[in-house]
């Protein structure tokens, strides 16, 4: 459906992206995320169209097509990072040109509308709107066409409630629909609430491709419980050793990172140990500090960070 | 429903650059400020030979060439350069649609071309209908030729514009806007004069040829020679025009000449500046 084939992208001498594989099929959603500069807008662009791939190919659609092609732009829909529409059309004539230019059918204004939560507006220029209702409008014409491809640039950056329900109700039915979805974010949120897979890019390389069952396994194998014990035996940090390696105690904190087995193993032997448990929390590991691990890590070697 | 054709993608996208165009305050104020200056000259016409009353169309339409000549292609560059390198956000929206580029681009003109026209048309008949009521119908055929003459140097000027915004489409539009006035100001002021002065440095022949290739290479002056020939015959010619009718044998051969230096100012810069968009990076 969307095929990065060793993508690469210089602009003059700075190179944006370098040796991008990536695929995204049929009811797939995928999270680009990266820091600020790392190439995720220059790949969507690419997958619009928009950017012409100075090294490698990009090819979208079924069969698998030059997203150039004008042909091929017919089954993508693309939500740039920072829509502009001009200022002196409705909004509702905003969605009605590109309706037209798609060819959809007539009731998809009104629908696209509804699904922005627009239809109050629509009839006000789009020089009174705000911020957010710019954003919510290209969301109104990304939903206009079905297309089989979004492609979607920090769809949710400025959006209020109501935004963010119409941004995830987008990806949403675009799953359940078998499109190919591929969105850039820094919301985390985003990601865990919408996304099959995780690409991350650093420096215009990709450093990591997850799917969701890899993403859980990584994120299990760091989680952590935390235990305040008193009347330790002195045997315990050894077991807790022999069981958990690289358990932490700091006076009546235990500290335990890793996988739920192992948790709830140390937690096990300071049960039968006899101490005294007077406090206890786990929590499964937290997606930023992956994400910022896989960022580091990849800063530092330069190279693919896997699982 | 099924996708538009090239026509009728071209045909939509021209539709909202005219809608565009007509909420503008600026194509109200290039109406405006055409019939203010069509009725100011057609009214003033006798002041300096201490006459009054209204001038008739003939005399109106060859004190307005000057003025048309400067006027139309600092709107029509403005407002192209404009239209063409809309802000980032729009363009990159608009050109991830199932449409080539190139229909994008050419449909824009056509929008701006019809409005922009449109403006002039109605300036100038607002004007013409002050003329007429004031000094008759004479020379009216004179005053329908000049503005043919402003609709073709918005054509010119709008595929200059073109050529200018394609290569800042979704960037740089500042420059583009900022290089827009420096080729207004070269086609309507500087060619002209350089030309002359460096005509006079030289030999009859060779100064001949300079004056009528700076005729016929600036659509400005090419548009400015057509009309003066079209509205008043050779009669208010300077030594360019009349170096280009003794190069070309007389105005036949002029108006020829001057025709396909419009055109080719038409075609070549839209072709270029499609080439140029359609290996853009946004």
């Amino acid at each position: 459906m969307i095929r990065f084939d060793a993508f690469g992208k210089r602009y003059g001498r700075q190179r944006a992206v370098s040796r991008v594989d990536l695929a995204v099929t049929r009811g797939e959603v995928v999270a680009l995320l990266g820091p600020n500069g790392s190439g995720k807008s220059t790949c969507l662009k690419a997958a619009a169209g928009l950017v012409r791939p100075s090294d490698g190919r990009v090819e979208i659609g079924e069969p698998l097509r030059s997203a150039a092609l004008p042909e091929a732009r017919r089954g993508v829909s693309f939500l740039p990072q920072k829509v502009a529409f001009p200022e002196a059309l409705t909004g509702r004539e905003v969605v009605e040109f590109y309706r037209r230019l798609r060819g959809a059918a007539r009731g998809r204004t009104e629908a696209a509308l509804g699904l922005a939560a627009l239809e109050g507006a629509a009839d006000r220029p789009v020089g009174t709107y705000s911020g957010g209702m710019v954003q919510r409008l290209g969301l109104a014409v990304v939903a206009l066409a079905d297309a089989p491809i979004l492609l979607l640039d920090e769809p949710t950056s400025s959006l209020d409630r109501a935004g963010l329900a119409a941004a995830h109700a987008l990806a949403d039915r675009g799953r359940s629909e078998g499109r190919a979805v591929l969105f850039s974010t820094h919301q985390l949120a985003d990601v865990e609430r919408l996304a099959d897979r995780v690409a991350v890019l650093v420096d215009g390389a990709l450093v990591g491709n997850l799917d969701r069952a890899e993403l859980a396994e990584r994120l299990a194998r760091r989680g952590v419980l935390r235990l305040r014990v008193a009347r330790a035996p002195a045997a315990l940090p050894a077991e807790l050793e022999r069981l958990a390696p690289g358990a932490e105690l700091h006076g009546e904190e235990i500290v335990v990172i890793g996988p739920a087995a192992v948790r709830a193993a140390a937690l096990e032997a300071v049960r039968a140990s006899g101490a005294e448990l007077r406090g206890l929390s786990s929590e499964e590991g937290r997606l930023d500090l992956l994400y910022d691990e896989l960022v580091g890590a990849a800063g530092r070697s330069g190279t693919e960070v896997r699982a | 429903m099924s996708a538009p054709t090239r026509l009728a993608a071209l045909s939509l996208v021209a539709r909202q650059e005219i809608a565009l165009a007509v909420r503008s305050r600026w194509t109200a104020i290039f109406a405006g400020v055409f019939a203010l200056l069509a009725v100011g000259v057609a009214a003033s016409g006798y002041v300096l030979s201490g006459g009054s009353g209204f001038e008739d169309f003939a005399r109106t339409s060859v004190s307005l060439v000057q003025l048309v000549v400067l006027v139309v292609p600092l709107a029509a560059l403005v407002m192209g350069v404009l239209a063409v390198a809309p802000e980032r956000g729009t363009a990159e929206l608009l050109f991830s649609q199932p449409i080539g580029r190139g229909v994008v681009l050419l449909g824009q003109l056509a929008g701006l071309f019809v409005a922009l026209s449109a403006a002039e048309l109605i300036g100038f008949g607002a004007a013409g209908l002050v003329v007429f009521l004031n000094a008759g119908e004479e020379g009216a055929g004179a005053y329908f030729l000049l503005v043919l003459g402003a609709v073709l140097l918005t054509a010119v000027f709008l595929a200059i514009a073109a050529l200018v915004g394609a290569g800042a489409v979704g960037r740089k539009r500042t420059r583009a806007l900022a290089l827009a006035l420096v080729v207004w100001f070269a086609a309507t002021v500087l060619v002209d004069v350089a030309a002359l002065g460096v005509a006079t440095l030289l030999r009859s022949t060779a100064a001949s040829r300079l004056l009528v290739a700076s005729v016929v290479v600036n659509p400005a002056s090419a548009i400015r020679v057509g009309s003066l020939l079209a509205v008043q015959g050779t009669a208010a010619f300077g030594a360019a025009s009349l170096a280009l009718l003794r190069l070309t044998g007389g105005p036949v051969g002029a108006a020829l000449l001057l025709c396909a230096s419009v055109l080719a100012w038409i075609v070549l810069p839209i072709a270029a500046a499609v080439y140029r968009l359609r290996r853009i990076d946004l």
